[in-house]
C-alpha cells in the first residue's frame, strides 16, 4: 500500500467521521430552534469538510504521470466517485435541506432534500437563489447570505414552503460561510431546517401566553367573557367561526348559555370579518378594543341564553362534557347518537367542539366552538391547545366569580352598617326622647291641671287670670311637642296584611310538634282547600293559635288527641282547636276569658284573654265548646274582607 | 259616691288627681305604689282605679294582675306618660288607658263612661 492510499484512507475516514458529526448534529436539532453554538459547530464542520476535500484535491494533482501513478491515479478517481456518491447519497436523505452558493449567490451545490422541498423540477445548479427561494431579502442589505460574506451573522427566518407533496413546511433559513484554507468566506452554506412541529407548538405557547395575561387582568366577569370568546374566534388566536360560553349554576343543577361571539349569518360574517382585517392588524389591538364592537352578535347571544340543560340529563352533549371534565369533538353530529336532534338543530352545524372550563377537578362551564361559515375541519390539535386555552380561562372566571362575589357581599356589609348605624341612632334618639318625655310631662301634667284649677277661681285683678291663661297656653304648647316626640319613638305597630291562615297554622304547628309528642299527644290537622287570604297580622294570628294550641295541650295533662281543623263558614274561615282532655265546667267557662284567670298552678292567665282581644281586633270572634271530662272545642271566626 | 283609688308615686300630681277629681264628686282613695294599691284595694275595694305603670317597688303592670286576680269586677285605667305600653299584651287588660296630659278631661269622661257601664263587661 502506497503513502498516498494510506493518507487517502485516512482521510476518507475523517471525512465519513465529520459527516457522521454533521447528521448527528442535525438529526439532534429536529424540531429545535437552531442556536448561536450549533450553527458554530456547523459552521466549523463543513469548513473542515471542506478543506479535507481540497486536500485530497491537491493531492491528486501532485500524482507523477507514470503507470503506476496512472493506474493509482484512475484507482483514485474511481475510489473518488463513490466517495462523491456515497457523500451525496447522505447528503440526499438528510432531513435537512443544503445549498452551497458563490459570491454571486449563485447555487453550486445543492441536495435533494431541498429540490423536494421546494418543489424543483430542475437541477438548481447554476441558478440565482433568488430564483429558488423567492426571498424579498435577496440583493438587498438584510440577505442572509450577502451578511455572511460580509462577515456577519447569518439571520434565522421561518418561512412557510408547500414540497412537492404538498406539504406545508415551515423552514428556518441559517446561513454558514464556507471559507478556504486563507479563511476567507469563499462560499455560503444554506441550510433548511424543517421547524413546522416546534414552531407550531412555540406559536400555540407563546399566544397562550397572552391570552392568559389578558384574561387574568380582567376582574370584570362580563368582559371576561367577552374576552374569551373573543380569543376563541378570533383569526389571530384560535380562529373559530363561532363560540359560545355555557357556566354551570350549582344551586339550580342547570348548565346555562351565557354569552356567544360570532355573526349570525354568512353575510354578517363577510361583512364583519372584512371590517375587522381592515381595522385590527394585531391579537393586542382586537382585544384591547374588545368593549367597542360587542354589536354583531346579539341575535346570537340570545338564541345561546335560551339554552339551558339540566346538569341530570346525560343525553346533552355539553352536559356530559362538563360532568366528565373533558373535550368532545363531535365530526358528524347527525349521525351521532350522544347529539340530541335539539342541539344539533340550535347549533346549526355538523362539526363542533366542546371544551369544559375546570376548576380544581370541576367542571364551571363549557365552550363551544364550530366553524359554520368556511367548514374548516377541526384538528385534534387544535382541541387540544383549545382545551389548555379553557383551563386559563376557567381558572379566570373563578376569580372574576369571587372577586364579584366578594364586591357584592362588601356592598352588602356597607349597606347592612349603614342601615345599623342608622338605626342604633333612632333608637338612641327614641329611648332619650322617650325618657325626655316622660320626665318632663309629669311635671307639666302637675303645672298644667294645677293651672287649669286655678283658672276656675274668681280674682279682683284681671291680671291674674291674663296670666294664669299664658301659663296654660305655654305648657299645652309643650305637651304638644312632647306628643310628637312620643310618636317619632313609638315602634311601630304592625299593618294587616293578605295572609293564609293555613300557612300560619302549618308553621306554628310544625314548630310544636316535637312538644306534641313528648306530651304524648296525637296530633292531626284538618285543612280544607282553596282557604282563601285574609286581612291579618299574621305574627298576632300566631299567637293566637300558638295560645289555644297550648291550652289544649295543658288540658291533657295524659296525652290526648289533639286536631286543628280549618273550614270556609260562608263569610268567615273557622279554625277548630279540638282536644280529649279534661274539659270545663260552667263556672270556668264562663271566666276563661277574663284576664289572670286560671285553674292552672303555673301560667299568668292571659292566654285566652288576649286571643280574644286579637280575633276582636281582626273583626272575629271565640267561641267555646266544653263538657268536662270530655274534652274541649275552641272555635275562632276570621271574617274574609 | 263612687270611691275611686288613684295609684301615682308623685305627690304633686297625686294631690291634683285628688283636687280634681273630688271637684266631680267622687271619694278618693290614693296609693304611691303597687304594694300600698293593693293594701287599699284589701281594705276597701274602690269602685275604678287609675293606675300609673312607673312605680317603685311594683309596677302597674304587676299590680293589675294581682288586682284583676282578686277582683276582676274593678274597671282600671292606666294613666301614664309613656304611649309604649299601649301595645302590650299585659296592659290589654286594663279597661282604658289613657297617656296622661294636665287636660284631665279625657281622664274625667273615661271614668264617667266606665262607671256608668258597670257591671263590667269584660
Amino acid at each position: 500500500m502506497t503513502e498516498e492510499t494510506v493518507t487517502d484512507k485516512c482521510m476518507e475516514h475523517d471525512q465519513f467521521k465529520m459527516i457522521d458529526t454533521l447528521r448527528n448534529i442535525l438529526s439532534r436539532s429536529q424540531g429545535m430552534v437552531l442556536d448561536e453554538d450549533l450553527t458554530e459547530k456547523l459552521d466549523s464542520l463543513c469548513q473542515s469538510l471542506k478543506s479535507s476535500i481540497k486536500k485530497s484535491d491537491s493531492a491528486e494533482g501532485g500524482f507523477s504521470q507514470d503507470t503506476e501513478t496512472g493506474w493509482n491515479l484512475r484507482n483514485l478517481q474511481k475510489h473518488k466517485g463513490r466517495e462523491r456518491r456515497k457523500n451525496d447519497d447522505i447528503m440526499d436523505v438528510i432531513e435537512a435541506g443544503l445549498c452551497l452558493l458563490d459570491k454571486d449567490l449563485q447555487i453550486v451545490w445543492a441536495n435533494k432534500t431541498l429540490g423536494d422541498w421546494l418543489a424543483l423540477k430542475e437541477s438548481p445548479l447554476g441558478r440565482s437563489c433568488k430564483d429558488i427561494f423567492h426571498c424579498d431579502e435577496t440583493g438587498i442589505d438584510s440577505c442572509q447570505a450577502l451578511k455572511v460574506f460580509r462577515g456577519e451573522e447569518g439571520r434565522v427566518l421561518e418561512t412557510w414552503i408547500t414540497t412537492k407533496a404538498k406539504k406545508r413546511l415551515c423552514v428556518q433559513r441559517i446561513a454558514i460561510p464556507v471559507t478556504n484554507r486563507k479563511g476567507i468566506i469563499e462560499n455560503v452554506l444554506v441550510h433548511l431546517e424543517d421547524v413546522t412541529e416546534s414552531d407550531k407548538s412555540l406559536h400555540w405557547l407563546f399566544l397562550l401566553q397572552k391570552l392568559g395575561e389578558k384574561m387574568q387582568g380582567t376582574l370584570h366577569l362580563d368582559r371576561l367573557l367577552r374576552l374569551v370568546l373573543t380569543c376563541v374566534t378570533t383569526g389571530h388566536a384560535f380562529g373559530f367561526n363561532r363560540a359560545m360560553l355555557f357556566l354551570v349554576n350549582k344551586e339550580e343543577k342547570v348548565i346555562r348559555g351565557k354569552l356567544a361571539v360570532g355573526p349570525s349569518s354568512m353575510e354578517e360574517a363577510i361583512r364583519i370579518w372584512g371590517e375587522i382585517s381592515k381595522k385590527y392588524s394585531s391579537l393586542e389591538e382586537i382585544l384591547d378594543s374588545l368593549e367597542y364592537d360587542n354589536d354583531f352578535d346579539e341575535t346570537f347571544t340570545h338564541m345561546t341564553r335560551q339554552m339551558e340543560y339540566m346538569l341530570s340529563d346525560t343525553n346533552e352533549v355539553i352536559v356530559t362534557c362538563a360532568r366528565e371534565n373533558k373535550p368532545i369533538l363531535v365530526v358528524n353530529a347527525a349521525d351521532d347518537p350522544h347529539i340530541t336532534e335539539e342541539f344539533r338543530s340550535t347549533l346549526g352545524v355538523n362539526e363542533f367542539v366542546c371544551v369544559p372550563l375546570i376548576v380544581r377537578n370541576e367542571s364551571i362551564g363549557v365552550i363551544v366552538a364550530d366553524n359554520i361559515y368556511t367548514r374548516v375541519p377541526i384538528t385534534p390539535d387544535l382541541v387540544n391547545v383549545l382545551t389548555m386555552f379553557a383551563t386559563q380561562a376557567a381558572l379566570a372566571i373563578e376569580n372574576a366569580e369571587t372577586c364579584k362575589r366578594l364586591e357584592d357581599k362588601v356592598t352588602q356589609l356597607t349597606t347592612t352598617q349603614q342601615r345599623l348605624i342608622r338605626a342604633e341612632k333612632f333608637a338612641a334618639i327614641g329611648s332619650m326622647a322617650s325618657y325626655i318625655a316622660h320626665e318632663i310631662r309629669n311635671p307639666l301634667v302637675t303645672i298644667g291641671g294645677f293651672t287649669r284649677s286655678l283658672t276656675r277661681f274668681h280674682f279682683e285683678d284681671a291680671k291674674i287670670k291674663t296670666n294664669l291663661n299664658i301659663i296654660l297656653d305655654e305648657v299645652i304648647r309643650l305637651e304638644n311637642i312632647l306628643k310628637n316626640i312620643s310618636n317619632f319613638s313609638k315602634p311601630s305597630i304592625p299593618k294587616k296584611a293578605a295572609s293564609q291562615i293555613c300557612d300560619i297554622a302549618e308553621n306554628t304547628c310544625s314548630l310544636m310538634e316535637n312538644y306534641f309528642k313528648e306530651r304524648k299527644i296525637h296530633f292531626s290537622k284538618e285543612f280544607a282547600p282553596d282557604i282563601p287570604p285574609v286581612l291579618a297580622i299574621s305574627s298576632q294570628i300566631t299567637q293566637v293559635l300558638f295560645n289555644t294550641l297550648m291550652n289544649a295541650v295543658e288540658s291533657m295533662p295524659d296525652g290526648g288527641d289533639l286536631t286543628i281543623r280549618i273550614t270556609l263558614i260562608e263569610d268567615s274561615i273557622k279554625i277548630d282547636v279540638v282536644d280529649t282532655g279534661t274539659g270545663m265546667s260552667e263556672e270556668e267557662l264562663q271566666n276563661i276569658f277574663d284576664p289572670f284567670y286560671t285553674t292552672k298552678s303555673e301560667g299568668s292567665g292571659v292566654g285566652l284573654a288576649i286571643c280574644r282581644k286579637i280575633i276582636e281586633e281582626h273583626g272575629g270572634k271565640v267561641c267555646v265548646n266544653s263538657k268536662c271530662g270530655r274534652g274541649t272545642t275552641i272555635s275562632l271566626f276570621l271574617p274574609i274582607h | 259616691m263612687p270611691t275611686i283609688l288613684v295609684v301615682e308615686d308623685n305627690k304633686n300630681q297625686q294631690l291634683l288627681y285628688e283636687e280634681e277629681l273630688q271637684r266631680e264628686g267622687y271619694t278618693i282613695v290614693t296609693a304611691f305604689d303597687g304594694k300600698d294599691a293593693i293594701e287599699k284595694v284589701k281594705e276597701k275595694p274602690p269602685d275604678l282605679i287609675i293606675l300609673d305603670i312607673n312605680m317603685p317597688r311594683m309596677d302597674g303592670i304587676e299590680t293589675i294582675g294581682k288586682i284583676l286576680s282578686q277582683h276582676k269586677q274593678i274597671p282600671i285605667i292606666i294613666n301614664t306618660a309613656y304611649g309604649s305600653y299601649k301595645s302590650s299584651f299585659m296592659t290589654w287588660a286594663a279597661d282604658a288607658y289613657i297617656v296622661k296630659s294636665s287636660d284631665l278631661s279625657e281622664l274625667k269622661d273615661k271614668i264617667k263612661e266606665l262607671l256608668t257601664n258597670r257591671p263590667k263587661d269584660f
